[in-house]
């Protein structure tokens, strides 16, 4: 497959990339149990049996139902227990540093949200606390994100909304405008989104980046048909990758002009997202009476 | 008629220290002051009524050239009052992260000191930064050699300045075998290019003793065979790492330590009588400052049997290994041997190292304010921390740190040798002045304080 | 590459890790000082006593307002120096000189330590504890950029810096707290765990994605802050990571 080297931009919503299709990973296996197209599970189980990244910190379990805990996968069998999406906050950042120490990793792998990915690279750039980190990234893969939730907001809308209760969940789904509950049993219970705005994470209101503009290759279902996702593959390092798992046949791939609902609706979401937060950027401003909310995109002030 | 020079500040080690030497018609020093004159930070009184957690975080702020030391003398001194033994593996870590800081600590000195000696067979002082050959060579190994010190000392302590992984009761985190690996594969890089560098310094240090003289500011000084010589004892409390009130046969002794006040130890109110503006860089200070050590001194003087001790890793080779080594020359080599001691103690503790057993105590007692101490033997001496903790927090806390007792046995150290190498008498101890800003009132019995002080 | 860059380390009171930290760019170090640098004053790695002109003073520790040399050195560094580095967490916030308190022998009277800020005007912050040899790096590389390189390299450099300046504008205190008061209370945290990573004492933990400090181990560093993507976040600067990180990694290559 030929990888172009020249980046395109479609307005600067989707960041820059160098190519973006839709995909979904060749192993069955993966894909029982992956949120969508199973690209963050395949592409980290092939970056680790390769040798590009000696672990990855993913989302993991933890000692409640849907609540992730960051956790380090050094194995495949260990990456399978972390996939899926679960719609509340797990800190991966907060073992970027612990990786390289205790675990001896010297290539890292770390899924996160744009925020996290913004995190990431901040501190590559200004590691400020983060010793011996910066060139031990080996793949940032970036998931996109309208907003997270705590994890009480979540148990809210699965217990008191969708009548369901957390142990018996399956699978939880934002997509097609719902929020959606899936049961062990076969039940289905959506929401609409509206239900959900009030119980969103605050601090998603100032973020300007849907899909993860600043990893090396993000991915999410919008854009593509059930079961598939949309690949943005970003950087020099991303495109490597990339070029190499797909050249070993982890992944099928369909040219994103062709499938259907395609780039314009991850567009569009993503300029909704963006023109909304940037004005509450922009109200916070004037939030009091002569007296601001803080601006972190103008100074740490 | 004696003369006083002045050098302020002294270079080339850690911290702000300074010499005042009296010295006789022909320059050769009658007696030396060496002292410190870096503020005192009050880490010993700061810490009373904190929690016993966080005293040793704080403590290892103290320095950052043996915070290693430091965060493992103050932890093991609150686990000596609490009585908490700590599992094995966890105490393999620590010995982990003591090798390998000392392995950085050696090299960082060689830095400091390579700038007083010659390549062998020249007139050429060694400028470790220069880009020619042979010294780029030297200087590339020195800095291999630190970091695999310093990226050891970050898997098994967490950071390697100022050690994140340590905790009352053991440590936060185990290592993986894949983290095992990494440091053991390090260890062995390190040994190979330990013993390299361990032979090119004794080559630089041999041809120096066999000199008869130096250049310091355009003149040729003659350097004694005896440089740096003294009458005092050693003291060590364990070849490689520590010892505390918890081991069956403590390798220090508390009853053993007393403490003098520098106003009855260095010199009085005095005037710089002999200035040498050639003396490197920027001369010393000009003839009428005024000087006053008992009044400027920034540490205390321990003794202990009474006398000032040496320590150090000559200390600790005379005292382990019967090294009959002296003076200026007997330190810089036991400190080159101390390379490739460090890297096969360091593995020997790799290797017993048990990946999947635990590093943190089940209980940690919270202290009943009974006495515990560690002495730790850091890269440049024996570290003696104690502590009383009581309920979580500290009653009562001291740092004897290495610096500290050499001041006084350095100074002695100084008589006899012409005052332009005195600042050589100085790094052959490796100071870390900012450590050693400390003075000690415990002794019961004695109770020495240092009134005359506050005026 | 034009003329070196004349930069020092000026020792107030710090522990010497800060420097250890400029000296843990290894083979880096000398790269830096054969291409970029002329290292001009240090007390510890090189041999000089007295305090020259530079164009960059690194400068590790607080002042202890009770010692008149070091009020005299501080001043003295801010007359001579082009650009103040505070460099660490005691040069920026006190950090653990924030504890002190005095009455310890030898002189007891030593009770008052404040970050430079307080005393002289401080151009930019390396917050940390102790600062990453990376970081010093990266600000060492850019200082180079600002004074020597071309113009689009001197636009590039002031960018890097603006948030290292802001922060010295900020505040000469940090702590955990300040995560609680800037970040959480405006409703700014999103959880991704930067502040944790951070910390040198570990002193952060995560409780249902957001940051708990436990204060009785927090030392005042600020490095948590400072790291948090929601303290600043450049746009125009970190967008262009990948170009930037390679432009900082080559140069000491
Ligand atoms: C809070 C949130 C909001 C999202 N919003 C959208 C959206 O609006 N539009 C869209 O197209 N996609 C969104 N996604 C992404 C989507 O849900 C899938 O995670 C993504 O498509 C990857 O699926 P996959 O099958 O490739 O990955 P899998 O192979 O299933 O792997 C998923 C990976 O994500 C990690 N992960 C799971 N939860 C979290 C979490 N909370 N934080 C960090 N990492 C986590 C897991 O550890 C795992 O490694 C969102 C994801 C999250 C976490
Ligand atoms: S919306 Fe933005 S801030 Fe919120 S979780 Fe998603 S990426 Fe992070
Ligand atoms: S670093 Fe991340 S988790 Fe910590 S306060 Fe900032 S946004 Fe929140
Ligand atoms: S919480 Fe940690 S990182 Fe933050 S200021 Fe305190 S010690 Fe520093
Ligand atoms: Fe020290």
């Amino acid at each position: 497959m030929e990888h172009s080297s020249e980046v395109k931009t479609m307005g600067t919503e989707l960041g820059k990339y160098k190519t973006c299709v839709s995909a979904r990973s060749t192993n069955k296996e993966i894909l029982k149990k992956s949120q969508d197209g199973g690209i963050v599970t395949q592409l980290f189980a092939y970056a680790l049996e390769e040798g590009i990244i000696d672990g990855a910190i993913v989302a993991g379990q933890s000692d409640e139902p849907y609540r992730p805990r960051p956790f380090i996968a050094t194995t495949v069998e260990e990456l399978m227990t972390s996939r899926g999406t679960r719609y509340n906050i797990s800190p991966n950042v907060s073992w970027i540093k612990e990786a390289t120490r205790s675990f001896g990793l010297d290539k890292i792998g770390i899924v996160g949200t744009p925020c996290q990915m913004q995190a990431v690279r901040k501190g590559q750039l200004y590691p400020v606390g983060l010793r011996d980190v910066p060139d031990k990234i080996a793949l940032a893969v970036g998931i996109f994100c309208m907003e997270n939730f705590p994890y009480q907001s979540i148990k809210q809308l699965v217990e008191d909304h969708a009548g369901v209760k957390m142990e018996s969940v399956k699978k939880m789904d934002i997509g097609k405008g719902k929020f959606w509950v899936y049961t062990e049993r076969g039940a289905v219970v959506q929401l609409p989104l509206k239900v959900t705005h009030k119980y969103e994470q605050p601090g998603c209101h100032v973020c300007l980046d849907y899909v993860a503009n600043l990893s090396d290759v993000s991915t999410g279902s919008v854009g593509s048909p059930d079961g598939w996702s949309t690949v943005f593959v970003r950087t020099k390092k991303g495109d490597d990758i990339w070029g190499k798992a797909i050249a070993a046949g982890c992944f099928e791939t369909k040219p994103i002009e062709q499938v259907k609902p395609g780039l314009e609706l991850v567009s569009k979401l993503a300029n909704e997202k963006i023109t909304k937060n940037q004005k509450t950027v922009e109200e916070r401003a004037t939030f009091g009476v002569n007296k601001a909310l803080r601006n972190p995109y103008i100074s740490p002030k | 008629m004696s003369k006083i020079v002045e050098i302020s500040p002294t270079t080339r080690h850690e911290g702000h220290s300074k010499l005042v030497l009296k010295v006789d018609d022909a320059g050769i020093i009658e007696r030396g002051d060496w002292l410190s004159i870096t503020p005192v930070r009050g880490v010993e009184k700061l810490a009373i009524n904190k929690t016993m957690d966080q005293v040793p975080k704080i403590a290892s702020r103290v320095c950052g050239i043996c915070p290693i030391a430091h965060t493992l003398a103050g932890i093991e001194s609150m686990e000596g009052s609490i009585r908490c033994e700590i599992p094995q593996d966890a105490k393999l870590l620590r010995i982990v992260l003591q090798c390998a800081n000392r392995l950085h600590s050696i090299a960082l000195h060689n830095i400091l000191i390579l700038p007083d000696f010659y390549i062998p067979g020249t007139d050429t002082k060694v400028n470790p930064f220069t880009p020619e050959e042979p010294v780029r060579s030297v200087a590339k190994r020195i800095q291999r050699l630190r970091e695999i010190g310093q990226t050891i000392g970050e898997i098994a302590g967490g950071e390697c300045i100022h050690p994140s992984n340590p905790r009352v009761g053991g440590m936060y985190k185990a290592c993986t075998p894949r983290a095992v690996n990494k440091m053991y594969d390090l260890a062995k890089e390190g040994l190979t290019l330990a013993h390299e560098q361990m032979e090119f310094m004794l080559a630089v240090i041999n041809n120096m003793r066999k000199r008869d003289w130096v250049e310091v500011g355009g003149k040729q000084i003659p350097l004694p065979k005896t440089l740096g010589f003294h009458n005092q004892g050693v003291m060590a409390a364990h070849p490689v790492y520590a010892s505390s009130n918890l081991d069956e046969n403590p390798g220090w002794d508390p009853k053993r330590w007393t403490d003098v006040r520098p106003w009855d130890w260095y010199m009085g109110e005095g005037e710089v009588s002999l200035a040498d503006p050639s003396y490197p860089i920027g001369g010393t200070s000009p003839v009428g400052t005024k000087v006053n050590p008992q009044m400027e001194a920034c540490t205390g003087v321990p003794l202990y049997d009474g006398a000032p001790v040496e320590v150090g890793p000559r200390a600790r080779l005379v005292t382990f290994k019967n090294f009959d080594e002296k003076g200026t020359w007997g330190q810089h080599i036991a400190r080159q041997l101390e390379y490739t001691d460090s890297l096969y103690a360091m593995i020997k503790a790799l290797d017993e190292y048990n990946p999947s057993g635990k590093v943190l105590a089940d209980n940690i007692p919270q202290g009943d304010g009974s006495l515990g101490w560690a002495a730790n033997e850091a890269p440049r001496g024996c570290d003696v921390h104690l502590a009383k903790v009581k309920d979580g927090r500290v009653l009562w806390y001291e740092m004897l740190v290495p610096t500290t007792w050499n001041f006084p046995t350095c100074s002695r150290a100084l008589a006899g040798a012409p005052w332009q190498v005195a600042e050589m008498v100085v790094r052959g101890y490796d100071p870390c002045v900012s450590c050693a800003t400390h003075m000690i009132v415990v002794d019961e019995d004695k109770k020495i304080v240092a009134q005359k002080l506050i005026q | 590459m034009a003329d070196k860059i004349k930069a020092g380390h000026v020792h107030m009171s710090g522990c010497t890790g800060c420097e250890v930290a400029i000296a843990d760019n290894y083979g880096g170090l000398l790269t830096l000082l054969d291409k970029y640098v002329d290292w001009v004053y240090d007390l510890t790695l090189a041999d000089v006593r007295h305090i020259p002109k530079m164009d960059v003073a690194l400068v590790e520790g607080s002042v202890c307002i009770q010692d008149k040399l070091s009020v005299q050195e501080i001043k003295e560094t801010r007359e001579k120096s082009a650009v103040v580095v505070a460099l660490g967490g005691c040069a920026c916030y006190g950090n653990i000189t924030r504890f002190g308190r005095g009455g310890q022998p030898n002189q007891p009277q030593h009770e008052s330590y404040l970050p430079i800020g307080d005393l002289i005007k401080v151009d930019v912050y390396i917050p940390g504890c102790a600062p990453t040899p990376q970081m010093i790096r990266n600000v060492c590389v850019a200082a180079y950029l600002l004074l020597k390189g071309t113009k689009e390299q001197q636009e590039l450099a002031k960018k890097f810096l603006t948030p290292l300046m802001q922060l010295a504008d900020r505040s000469t205190s940090a702590c955990g707290c300040d995560l609680m008061y800037d970040v959480i209370n405006q409703g700014l945290c999103m959880g991704c765990g930067s502040c944790a990573a951070a910390c040198p004492v570990r002193a952060i933990t995560h409780e249902y994605g957001k940051p708990n400090v436990n204060r009785e181990m927090c030392i005042k560093c600020g490095a948590c802050y400072a790291q948090c993507p929601r303290s600043f976040f450049n746009f125009d600067v970190i967008t262009e990571f990948e170009a930037i990180l390679e432009l900082f990694d080559g140069a000491l290559k």
